[in-house]
């Protein structure tokens, strides 16, 4: 009676796995449409990938963006987060909707809103419009996991250093700052990804200069299934790949127990951290897609 | 791209900044600073052409827009995909895509009336050019047509050969594939449906969507570029499609199993156009002026197999490659023209109703 | 400002955490609320002023068709989430910590692969050239049917991409129900199947909830996966806006549609607000 269930399991779990794999052997084929298995293997659509402009300029504009995106966001984001959770006051609860409510957009709704109103401020094509509205669409992750992290920070130690005679300035600097670094991280970490992944606004609004590589895979998987697709797919899965079991293959190096999964971060901050909150669970909505 | 290429492209003399540039930029520290250094490596003189892709942009590139180069000095951009609604957009954003494209005869009567292309009266290209040359303000390039082709693996029968074959599902089941465009499908559908092709004109829209909802249910996938439905007959998602020719025969030639019918080709024609108030519509004039000039246009009809419209044009064509045009003397008395001066209905309302037709 | 936040909440007055607030504030009313306000607008007044857009999405079939078809999409993906999801969280919960962490990191890494490549693995997985098609073919399917453009692979390839959610949320539940309940139920006699009907299930429901939610809700708006693998005759309502403006360039049904998307999505989640409160779904 228990063998049914974990079979089915095991099942699914085959089905998470198979389409992320298949793109691997796929980026080396020979074939110039899609097929598999690969008639034959080779390099040449890695070559392509990383000699044609009509590539590269995608990819570069993808990791200016998010580049942006990620320190427009975190710039924004840290004093009104340091604001909604240590202070109570009127409209906390206000704000608090607002700065998660990007989040429950339907991303097709907010892209005719930018390709209407980014075009009447001459923003689309350039780099800047497409970091404003990543910016809007991250804040919202970047918030819950600041906040996340920032409530479970003991005030005690500031206080502690504040009674020893340190100012807020050096406080904060050598105190919250250091403690907090993790969640920063992790929430600059969303947002950049929030940002280098995001597609159908940019379909909308990213034009010939500031065409990002989603929108590049989108216009090439609906014209013609270019093969070096595959190639930047096995680029993008290996880069997740190596994100993720960077922090796990540290980990198990330094002897430390295993977590359900990777997590950045010095030991100091994650007696710090909140258990609660686990970077990857799903403390996000993107209704994107 | 490698540094010959680059050393090329920049003239040598200002090759290594650019080079360093490059690298700087591989370094995430230099990676903010890109927007400027892109733009100022692109001050030189630029016209953005909207082309199709695949073997189209292949032979412009190298019959028209190289030339153009070499001569005015002028680099040309292209940007893809072929985007009526992108045209439109432009002009009422003022941030242009591209300056330049092509528009078929459907769609040329649509932007015309919408006023989101240049006027040729007052253009440079007002006289000299062949006569009825330009039409809707569009300056006539090429003809093409859209044809049936089947896998010949897949339909043993000897395929459709006209399109009421094309229509018949109990003769010939399988998949297939349209272009997503309601003003070239429409006819398909009348003569699909046994109306001879002297008496299309006016189109009787209603019956057309009738037939066309007999086969519908075999219709999977609408094609709207060029290397799309290529790539829909080369990996066999579909049986039989209507393709433009030239899409055909370079599938064939590349060795797949893939039969045309020339019969009821229906004949479509390219024009060029300047998108309304465009910045730069003094180059594109002049590049469009110099992409029907008679040899290139030629050399460009060769290499994609498009017919001419610029009729000094075959003298540059020998007579045997004429055979694989649209236009040639063999396949034109089997085609059919698209008409879309005497269309029968409004052409936006029919697109409109095209896609909702498509939709339910 | 440093120290403004670090004696926070000693400090009178409301002024302090809205002069922090205020950058984010301004740019998310001139970045968002703007954007989305013109959405509304455009509803009602392209072309012309008034409700025209809406009455035209009650008058023609095809967009209630859209929508119906819409909803039908999402509850099925919802549904086919919740019955595969389930297996995996129940594996996932019931194993060793190592295996449970692996099956996680499967899940994580699934989950920040792009969509884009998910989708286009399922083109490579379905398309008339791959392994499935073939496997159909080998298995006397002849000629094998066509995978590509149907409802079939997109609800699919939908499937792939939005069970990490449900697994997440469900594992989350899962793995904080106690085992002394389920041994105690099974020493008081109950068969393991009753056992997990009527103490396993109730108690992992707020997890099939938050799921079942979350992935109706992401489902509702997806635009890519559908434009690029469904059928033609199955548009849902984000392609259907995509071809308003794409083709026909009409702000005023665009807008009118997504602002009926919205609310749609914005009546899901009030309901589970209500019913559980928000905190809960963003985890």
């Amino acid at each position: 009676m228990k063998l049914l269930p974990k079979l089915l399991g095991v099942l699914v779990a085959a089905f998470i796995a198979a389409p992320l794999f298949i793109v691997v052997p796929m980026s080396f084929s020979t074939a110039p449409s899609l097929e598999f298995p690969p008639p034959g293997y080779w390099l040449g659509y890695y070559a392509a990938y990383f000699t044609d402009e009509r590539w590269t300029q995608p990819t570069i504009n993808s990791l200016i963006i998010a580049f942006g995106t990620m320190a427009l966001t975190m710039l924004l984001v840290t004093p009104a987060t340091f604001a909604v959770v240590r202070h109570r006051f009127f409209g906390r609860g206000l704000a608090n909707l607002m700065l998660t409510m990007p989040m429950a957009m339907p991303h097709i709704v907010l892209a005719i809103g930018y390709y209407s109103y980014l075009g009447d401020l001459r923003l689309t094509q350039t780099h800047l419009g497409v970091i404003i509205a990543h910016t809007a669409l991250s804040v919202p992750v970047a918030f819950l996991i600041l906040s996340a992290n920032l409530k479970g920070f003991d005030r005690n130690l500031e206080r502690a250093a504040m009674s020893l005679g340190a100012t807020p300035l050096r406080t904060f600097w050598h105190v919250t700052l250091p403690v907090l670094r993790p969640g920063f991280a992790i929430s600059a970490l969303f947002a950049f990804i929030q940002s280098f992944d995001e597609t159908v606004v940019a379909i909308f609004i990213s034009g010939r200069e500031s065409e990002t590589l989603p929108r590049k895979m989108f216009e090439s998987i609906r014209m013609q299934a270019d093969p070096v697709i595959s190639v930047v797919s096995t680029l993008l899965f290996a880069a997740v790949a190596l994100v993720i079991l960077a922090p796990v293959v540290w980990k198990a190096v330094r002897k430390r127990p295993n977590r359900d999964c990777a997590r950045g971060g010095t030991p100091a901050a994650k007696d710090a951290a909140p258990q609660d909150v686990n970077p990857c669970a799903p403390s996000r909505v993107q209704l994107e897609a | 791209m490698s540094e010959d290429v680059e050393k090329a492209a920049d003239g040598g003399a200002c090759a290594l900044p650019r080079r360093s540039v490059l690298k700087l930029a591989a370094g995430a520290a230099g990676v903010m600073a890109m927007p400027a250094i892109i733009s100022s490596a692109r001050a030189a003189e630029v016209l953005y052409v909207n082309t199709w892709g695949g073997s189209w942009e292949k032979a412009a590139s190298k019959h028209l827009f190289e030339p153009f180069t070499k001569e005015t000095g002028v680099e040309i951009r292209t940007v893809s995909p072929v985007s009526f609604a992108k045209l439109a957009a432009q002009v009422r954003s003022g941030v242009y895509e591209f300056d330049v494209t092509t528009l078929g005869g459907g769609d040329i009567v649509r932007a015309n009336a919408a006023k989101i292309i240049e006027p040729v009266t007052g253009s440079p290209l007002a006289s000299g050019l062949w006569k009825n040359a330009v039409f809707e303000n569009g300056v006539s390039s090429h003809a093409f047509s859209t044809l049936i082709a089947y896998r010949k693996d897949r339909l043993t029968n000897g395929g459709p050969q006209n399109w009421a074959d094309f229509w018949n599902r109990k003769d010939f089941p399988g998949a297939r594939s349209l272009q997503r465009y309601g003003a070239r499908v429409l006819p398909l559908a009348l003569m699909a449906d046994g109306v001879p092709k002297e008496k299309l004109y006016p189109l009787d829209t209603d019956r057309a969507f009738r037939a066309l909802d007999r086969i519908k249910p075999d219709l999977r996938v609408w094609w709207t570029q060029g290397q799309q439905s290529q790539q829909l007959l080369r990996d066999g998602e579909v049986d039989m499609i209507g393709i433009w020719h030239g899409r055909a025969l370079e599938l064939i030639d590349q060795g797949h199993p893939i039969g045309i019918s020339w019969n009821q080709a229906q004949i479509d024609r390219a024009y060029w156009v300047v998108s309304k108030n465009t910045p730069r519509r003094e180059i594109a004039w002049k590049f469009i002026q110099s992409a029907v000039q008679p040899e290139r246009l030629a050399g460009f009809c060769r290499e994609a197999l498009y017919g001419p419209l610029n009729p000094s044009a075959f003298d540059f064509i020998p007579k045997e490659e004429a055979d694989r045009m649209p236009t040639g003397p063999q396949n034109y008395p089997l085609a059919v023209e698209q008409n879309v001066e005497d269309f029968g209905d409004n052409l936006q309302k029919v697109t409109q109703r095209f896609e909702q037709w498509i939709a339910t | 400002m440093l120290s403004v936040l670090n004696r926070g909440a000693a400090a009178p007055g409301a002024l302090k955490p809205w002069l922090l607030l205020l950058p984010l504030v301004l740019f998310l009313c001139a970045f968002f609320l703007v954007p989305l306000g013109q959405v509304a607008l455009m509803s009602v007044t392209e072309p012309e002023f008034g409700l025209g857009n809406y009455a035209h999405l009650t008058s023609d079939s095809l967009y209630l068709q859209v929508f119906i078809n819409t909803f039908l999409t999402a509850l099925g993906v919802a549904l086919c989430c919740l019955l595969l999801g389930y297996p995996l969280a129940y594996l996932m919960a019931q194993s060793s910590p190592r295996v449970a962490a692996l099956l996680m990191l499967l899940v994580t890494m699934s989950f920040w692969t792009s969509f884009l490549v998910r989708t286009y693995a399922w083109m490579v997985l379905l398309g008339n050239n791959g392994p499935i098609t073939a496997a159909l073919a080998f298995l006397g399917w002849n000629p094998p049917p066509h995978l590509l453009f149907t409802r079939l692979s997109s609800t699919l390839a939908m499937v792939h991409i939005l069970i990490p959610y449900m697994v997440m949320s469900l594992y989350s539940v899962m793995k904080r129900i106690d085992p002394a309940l389920l041994r105690a139920a099974e020493s008081l006699g109950a068969r393991p199947w009753s056992v997990f009907r009527q103490v396993y299930l109730p108690l992992s429901a707020p997890g099939m909830v938050n799921g079942a939610t979350l992935v109706f809700m992401i489902c509702l708006g997806f635009y890519v996966t559908p434009v690029l693998l469904g059928s033609p005759q199955e548009q849902m309502v984000a392609g259907l806006i995509g071809t308003q403006i794409e083709e026909f360039l009409d702000f005023g049904q665009a807008s009118a549609m997504a602002m009926v998307l919205l609310a749609s999505t914005m009546i899901v989640l009030t309901v589970y607000h209500r019913r559980f409160g928000l905190d809960r779904l963003w985890g």
